[in-house]
């Protein structure tokens, strides 16, 4: 039986993705352990030109072009995956955990009564049998799961869970032509994409967050311009969001977004467990507050116990020369 | 109108949870609440009611018979009826074999609307809702923030999409998770809570709802937990000192470069 391995390309804004080539990379190493084949599944309008960004990352290129694929929509994503998933029997199915990802592949896996397994930060493959490693319980437990009865596996991960590892292949590209059409029990009427440039939050490699301790939303402005030198994200506690300082789409926690960028910046959170539960896989975690005491200092690796209104304006400073002089 | 809404009991965010000697098992502290997201699942349900005349809320959970807590807890709110389809022996990690469950029970009682959270706090898995839409081959929308009536075969919903909100049209009957910022739970009064005391909560055995036992067991579950593991501490804060902030910055500045080397 087959052992190829299907990596589901995100698109947003007409580019692909980081978390695509996050797996993308963790696939090709995947595939070349089981001598199999990587899949890169393109599905879209008009990407062209994102192919050619594809093609050192995987050994094929399933793409599927189409005006009706042009905005992402369960009903015809799930169609036109599960037509490709039945063409070419794959082992495995990587995507991201992302909203696109959390709508998209529990809808797939019921379609095909493939086990799904969301979320997920880790998998290894040996002697067979997938291992795959996913945080519950807000990551105070790290489970080690493998899927039983089925010939297929489908899983998502958090973005930032794999570096990138840009490969020296140059994949076959497969035109797929199918049948598809929209469900018109389902309209859209508008999307809003809020004119954001920002970075995905999730995607981020570098999220500075504001906790109460930031005493207004004007003091916001601060944060949002370390984030800006350093190419990354503000992100807000449960506090800030529910004074109404900050939107909900900035939020980390539990009842937010969880995030693992490479450095998180804590300034005036008080690391309540709620918060702690959706940044604790962050990479290196900096905590920045006046009370020693503060629950953060026990999940950072480095501590500022000072007055983030003194600390703020010289970080700012510092990050801006380093910036200047690379 | 039949509104449905799919609930789970979870453990508080912060009850204790201990890996048991064998590696596979969990001892969780007897600490447990509503989902957080199901609450606004609930809460909409009531709202949503209070728009269409004769509807009725029926509240369901797949789980043990402890799971009646948080039965009652959204009769508190203001739900009409509950349902406890009892899992006792039958616990699964599958969501495939919950969501097969939760449709056949949808199907046997009927329904116009179905409302669930985005996801479940504790495995944070959040597949039930879309899997039950595609069992019952209904249309589906994630997170919504967002929920207005437009007669009694269609509504308007606004949800998440990446990077932005997106606004449509969906014909009933439809399946909608619903994400933080659609409402505000109201916390029940005492006289719901005394309602809900008094409740009788019929007890489903899930072989009833069309599906055999044999699909429903440990061994036909297509996902299999292999061993837990407590995630590794990080090694204690380094805390950075330093005459003036400034001073501090810079030590800062230079251990993220040099040592951890994320700048």
């Amino acid at each position: 039986m087959s052992k190829d391995i299907f990596v589901f390309i995100e698109c947003k804004e007409g580019s692909i993705r980081k978390t695509s080539f996050e797996l993308l990379s963790k696939g090709k190493e995947l595939a070349e352990k089981l001598s199999s084949e990587l899949y890169a599944v393109l599905l879209g309008f008009d990407t062209k030109s994102l192919i050619d960004e594809i093609k050192p990352f995987a050994h094929k290129i399933l793409s599927v072009d189409t005006e009706l694929l042009k905005d992402y929509r369960w009903d015809t994503y799930t169609d036109a995956m599960e037509y490709l998933i039945k063409k070419y029997s794959p082992y495995l199915v990587l995507g991201a955990s992302t909203i696109t990802g959390k709508d998209l592949f529990p809808r797939l896996a019921a379609r095909l009564d493939a086990p799904i397994v969301s979320d997920a930060i880790g998998i290894e493959v040996t002697d067979g049998e997938i291992k795959i490693k996913k945080p519950i319980y807000g990551g105070k437990i790290i489970s080690w799961v493998t899927t039983q009865n089925t010939p297929i596996s489908i899983v998502t991960f958090r973005p930032n869970s794999f570096s990138i590892v840009k490969g020296d292949t140059a994949a076959e590209v497969i035109d797929e032509r199918l049948e598809i059409s929209m469900d018109s029990r389902i309209n859209t009427n508008r999307i809003d994409k809020g004119g954001s440039k920002k970075v995905d939050l999730q995607e981020a490699d570098f999220i500075i967050c504001g906790g109460r301790g930031m005493k207004g939303p004007e003091n916001f402005n601060i944060l949002e311009e370390i984030a800006e030198i350093l190419g990354g994200r503000v992100g807000a506690s449960r506090a800030v969001v529910d004074s109404k300082w900050r939107d909900y789409e900035d939020q980390v926690g539990k009842s937010g977004k969880t995030v693992s960028p490479k450095l998180y910046i804590g300034c005036g959170v008080s690391g309540a467990l709620h918060h702690t539960m959706g940044m604790d896989t962050s990479k290196v975690i900096v905590a920045v507050n006046k009370d020693p005491n503060a629950l953060i200092f026990q999940y950072a690796d480095y501590g500022i116990v000072d007055d983030l209104f003194n600390i703020l304006p010289a970080l700012k400073d510092g990050l801006k020369n380093l910036k200047q002089e690379a | 109108m039949n509104i449905l809404v799919f609930i789970k009991q979870v453990a508080d965010t912060e009850a204790r949870i201990l890996i048991k000697g064998d590696n596979r098992s969990l001892e969780i502290e007897n600490k447990y609440n509503l989902n957080f997201f199901d609450e606004f699942a609930v809460e909409e349900a009531i709202r949503f009611k209070g728009k269409v005349k004769d509807s009725k809320i029926s509240v369901c959970t797949y789980g043990g018979k402890k799971a009646v807590e948080a039965l009652r807890t959204a009769i508190a709110m203001g739900a009409d009826q509950a349902y406890l389809i009892d899992n006792t022996d039958l616990d699964t990690d599958d969501p495939l074999i919950t969501a097969k469950i939760l449709a056949g029970f949808a199907k046997k009682e009927g329904f116009d609307l179905i409302l669930c959270g985005r996801q479940a706090i504790d495995d944070e898995n959040g597949n039930i809702g879309a899997m039950v839409a595609e069992f019952l081959k209904i249309p589906h929308v994630t997170a919504i923030t967002k929920l207005d009536v437009v007669d009694e075969k269609k509504i308007i919903v606004e949800n998440d999409i990446e990077g932005g909100k997106e606004t449509k049209e969906v014909q009933l009957p439809a399946l909608l998770t619903t994400q933080k910022g659609i409402n505000e739970p109201r916390v029940p009064l005492i006289t719901g809570v005394m309602k809900a005391m008094k409740a009788n909560i019929p007890v489903i055995d899930p072989v009833t709802l069309g599906l055999a036992k044999e699909s429903l067991d440990r061994n036909a579950s297509k996902i299999k937990i292999l061993s837990y593991e407590t995630p590794k501490g990080r090694p204690p804060v380094k805390i950075i000192d330093g005459e003036t902030p400034e001073e501090k910055v810079k030590k800062l500045i230079k251990l993220l470069r040099e040592e951890a080397k994320v700048l």
